[in-house]
């Protein structure tokens, strides 16, 4: 299969043979934590305003908006480290049914993301502040908090089948 | 110290609480990484808590939050994280005591982690006593950056350090 080739060649590179047999993998693994992290406590956040339960007083548009680039932040820095760490043993990854769940589960959170802003977010301007939101923004906030605490689950699984 | 900590890690690996520990981890599917991802999730709510208040009273995050509301409503989330923390922390602990106890990068954790809570105490302790306490003159906005820098630091050590206890033989090689 020309895709385990691929795997092969990639692990096989100097950068990859570097990160897997030196302390830049623990070096790469303690940033991702950091990173997924700020990520998750971040989005928490927001999806909890969502939901309804806690910064009641505080209008949804300006959590989301001081809160998501932080996010953000956080996604890529873990998506870097993330690679780094995936490209020493792409194939031993590719395969892990742990890592293979954590994909799926990250691609729904991105699916999530989408349907927030074309359905949740418009007409957001006539619930903004109130304490109390609609059904589809408890609903956004729950299955994003759902789907990252997956991640997490099955990201730290990955780590004890590989 | 040392004597201490051995004496300790004697009387947990005798103890029928590792027994149990020992059991759970071998036998309860999925046990260790779900204990790790609790860990991993309650780090994720100090970053979402004491973190971003740090990061508010350095001037970088959340500008339109007000710092007295959001010391009151997020550091409950640290203590109650840090509870977690702790739980979750201890399965490994009693484990493999001689692991973590004699492990030179678990003593940078803790000697990290010690400041870092006190810090937050103090934060949330003034704030408790006197709402605005941290914003009322130029000394306390001052000395409020000052411990939300050095605590920065200390949290951000405390997770590096954290992930890098297995991993101490990359840095210290056995004698």
């Amino acid at each position: 299969m020309p895709l385990d080739e691929f795997w092969d060649w990639l692990q096989n590179t100097d950068l990859a043979f570097a990160i897997g047999a030196t302390w830049w993998f623990p070096l790469l693994e303690s940033i991702h934590v950091i990173a997924l992290a700020l990520l998750v406590g971040s989005i928490v956040m927001v999806d909890l305003r969502l939901i309804g339960v806690t910064a009641r007083s505080y209008a949804l548009t300006r959590i989301s908006r001081e809160l998501v680039p932080w996010a953000w932040v956080g996604f890529v820095v873990a998506t870097i480290t993330g690679t780094g760490m995936f490209i020493s043993r792409p194939g031993a990854y590719a395969a892990n049914p742990a890592f293979q769940t954590k994909l799926v589960l990250l691609a729904l959170a991105g699916l999530n993301v989408v349907a927030f802003h074309t359905r949740v977010m418009r007409g957001v301007e006539q619930w903004d502040t109130d304490a109390l939101t609609p059904a589809s923004a408890k609903l956004a906030g729950l299955i994003s908090l759902i789907l990252w605490i997956g991640v997490v689950l099955a990201g730290r699984w990955t780590g004890h089948l590989n | 110290m040392t004597d201490i900590l051995a004496s300790l890690s004697a009387v947990i690996a005798e103890s029928s609480v590792r027994e149990l520990v020992i059991y759970l981890l071998r036998n309860v599917p999925g046990f260790p990484p779900i204990i790790q991802t609790v860990h991993l999730l309650a780090i994720a709510a100090v970053m979402g808590s004491i973190v971003f208040i740090n990061l508010k009273i350095l001037g970088v995050a959340v500008p339109s939050q007000r710092l007295s509301e959001m010391i009151q409503r997020l550091l409950p989330w640290t203590w109650w994280a840090l509870l977690l923390l702790a739980i979750s922390g201890v399965v490994f602990i009693i484990a493999r005591p001689d692991k973590y106890f004699f492990n030179p990068v678990f003593g940078i954790k803790f000697a990290l982690l010690t400041p870092a809570v006190l810090f937050a105490w103090i934060i949330h302790r003034k704030n408790s006593s006197e709402p605005g306490y941290w914003e009322v003159s130029v000394l306390r906005r001052v000395s409020a950056r000052a411990i939300a820098a050095v605590s920065m630091i200390l949290w951000l050590g405390v997770m590096m350090a954290g992930r890098w206890i297995a991993y101490y033989d990359y840095l210290f090689w056995p004698d």
